[in-house]
């Protein structure tokens, strides 16, 4: 091939990835678009078929809005403090805890004979079963008392010598992350009678703000800390080498060194929990009912309530979905500083 | 926390429990697998879940690695695509099912006007069975291509740029180039996002839940809502439990063949 052909041929290249990026931008933005102008048309210009411009072919009116101020489609400004509260408490601390969790799999070794596992787990899940099914506990009890001797057993078996094979680190990360291949639905069952058993026990977790902020905790706490072990990963080893020959304890290392170099990371991290949260719908469904909904549970609400009163609903879908923009915004300015980068590395 | 879930339904998926009629729950070994594994409709629901996870997963990558070459190579007005483009995957899936029936109606929506203009009036979208399965993939591709273009991007930025300035004095194609450098050296992270995106859409429920119901029908149920039906629909939590274990089984030995039948071809673990 000529030279001549071959930068024909690049630019050729180059307006067809344009076009398609142009046509791709489209499909992916006019849904919004769509829900935008509909938050803002008047119930006609909806039921008549399908209207495009607003001033053009139909006139601009705020009445889904009024109807949501008003309070006739549920409960929007407890809602959306809910979710802020839950949302925002449940990301602090999976980050706080899992970028703990995550730099202490990246920086010290840890070894898990098998052999401890499989006890931890049959003490855990016999005494479980016995305790409950036979000494007539309730399952609170039995839990607590099967796990906490579980956790002591397998603590003392681990220093002794024991056949099998060993577990590294790489295999607990694994262990963290496949707890995000079970089907939810199942969780969300068992998590629901969990809680109400607590709730006979004295503490009610179910439609309150600490149960649902301890059960999005626990399950973002996977993510935080997969994410978190590639940032804290791709920091340089040096400078925390230097401060140990100081004789720096390792949490100062952590507090004053680690964690002002991976800023960017734990922010990243930290709207990416708060995304996860905001957007839960599941768990939501099974463990709230009335003081403490989230936004996902009431705009699922809107499809149903009042019939298809689809500006009600392109209104509430809005609410939802605005939050998501500012994130959308931050997070790219994040990912142009090369953030990504760890994450893959 | 996220133990005793799993525990706790291990233990009752041996057992015959349900809450309606309240009978205490009994030992039964098996036969709640058994009976699973007998049932039709369980295999048609994961026949349904697979074509939806396989074929929607295939685009969001082909779409996504397209996308994710377009951007990389400096186009104007890139910053203002980044954000657009990242949107969907950061809106909660009840939003986007909302979103999606709007755009589906068969009388309302702008995309029945489009279809009518070139001469389909009032296609069912979502009660023909073939529609309503071409909607839901639509809309997982819609909401998922964007987690695929973001950490594209990143991997095409950690690429080295002499291997291509090499590449471009050897009078290498684009193609060639595409198919020799860019594509083998982004295995590994291609491999790592078709996994994680297959467990996850296994799962996929809020969707297919508001859109279509499972319907028409059964033919778009997927397992995660066949588990919901009988979990909270019949009360039947033993069996739910034990679908959800031949659940975790059927993804596992999948996600094994899957890294197994690739290893050869990535160096790195994942």
């Amino acid at each position: 091939m000529s030279t001549q052909l071959r930068s024909a041929s690049a630019h050729v290249f180059r307006y067809l990835s344009i076009f398609g990026l142009m046509f791709w931008a489209f499909f992916t933005l006019f849904p919004l678009y769509w829900v935008l102008i509909t938050a803002f048309k008047p119930p006609l210009a909806v039921i008549g078929g399908p209207t495009y411009f607003p001033w053009i072919d139909f006139d601009p009116s705020l009445k889904a809005w009024r109807d949501i101020a008003a309070g006739i489609r549920g409960n929007f400004k407890g809602t959306v403090l809910h979710s802020t509260l839950i949302g925002i408490t449940a990301s602090i601390i999976a980050t706080l805890f899992g970028s703990m969790a995550a730099y202490a799999l990246v920086r010290f070794p840890f070894r898990v004979k098998l052999g401890s596992g499989l006890i931890f787990f049959t003490i855990a899940f016999g005494g479980y079963l016995i305790l409950h099914e036979y000494a007539g506990l309730s399952r609170s009890n039995a839990m607590f008392i099967a796990f906490s001797t579980a956790l002591v057993t397998s603590i003392i078996v681990n220093r002794l010598r024991l056949p099998g094979p060993v577990l590294g680190n790489d295999d607990i990360v694994f262990w963290f992350v496949s707890q995000r291949m079970f089907p939810p639905v199942v969780v969300a069952f068992a998590l629901f009678l969990m809680f109400s058993e607590f709730g006979r026990s004295g503490f009610t977790l179910i439609d309150t703000f600490w149960g649902m902020t301890l059960c999005y905790t626990a399950f973002s706490l996977p993510i935080v800390v997969w994410l978190m072990r590639d940032f804290f990963r791709a920091l340089p080893i040096e400078v925390e080498e230097a401060a140990l020959i100081d004789n720096v304890p390792s949490w100062r290392i952590f507090k004053d060194i680690v964690v002002p170099m991976s800023t960017p990371g734990l922010a990243a991290t930290f709207i990416i929990t708060l995304a996860f949260v905001w957007n839960e719908f599941l768990f939501a469904l099974f463990l709230t009912n009335s003081k403490w909904q989230t936004l996902p549970i009431l705009v699922a609400g809107q499809n149903s309530q009042r019939g298809d009163e689809w500006w009600s609903v392109a209104a509430a879908n809005l609410i939802a979905i605005i939050p998501m923009f500012v994130v959308a915004l931050v997070l790219s300015r994040l990912m142009r500083s090369g953030l990504t980068l760890g994450a893959i590395k | 926390m996220a133990i005793f879930p799993l525990i706790y339904s291990l233990s009752i998926s041996f057992m015959s429990y349900r809450l309606i009629p309240p009978l205490p729950p009994r030992f039964i070994g098996l036969d709640n697998y058994i009976a699973l594994l007998g049932q039709e409709r369980f295999r048609a629901v994961i026949w349904t879940t697979s074509i939806i996870v396989v074929i929607s997963v295939f685009l969001q990558y082909v779409i996504g690695f397209a996308v994710a070459m377009a951007l990389h190579a400096k186009i104007p007005g890139e910053k203002l695509f980044r954000v657009g483009l990242l949107l969907p995957m950061l809106i909660a899936p009840v939003a986007v099912a909302l979103i999606a029936r709007m755009m589906f109606h068969p009388t309302i929506g702008p995309l029945n006007e489009l279809m009518t203009v070139f001469g389909f009036p009032n296609l069912p979208f979502l009660t023909n069975k073939y529609w309503a399965m071409g909607s839901i993939i639509t809309v997982e591709v819609w909401q998922w291509t964007p987690f695929v273009i973001l950490l594209m991007l990143a991997g095409l930025q950690t690429l080295p740029d002499d291997v291509y300035e090499a590449a471009t004095l050897e009078n290498a194609s684009p193609w060639q180039q595409f198919r020799d450098i860019t594509f083998p050296m982004l295995l590994p992270i291609s491999v790592a996002i078709v996994f994680i995106r297959a467990i996850e859409s296994f799962k996929i429920m809020d969707t297919v839940f508001i859109m279509t119901g499972g319907g028409p029908g059964i033919a778009t149920e997927t397992l995660t809502l066949f588990a919901y039906q009988e979990g909270f629909k019949k009360f039947n939590l033993g069996y739910t439990s034990a679908l959800s274990f031949l659940f975790l089984i059927f993804i596992i030995v999948i996600g094994v063949i899957y890294l197994a039948a690739l290893k050869p071809y990535v160096a790195r673990r994942i």
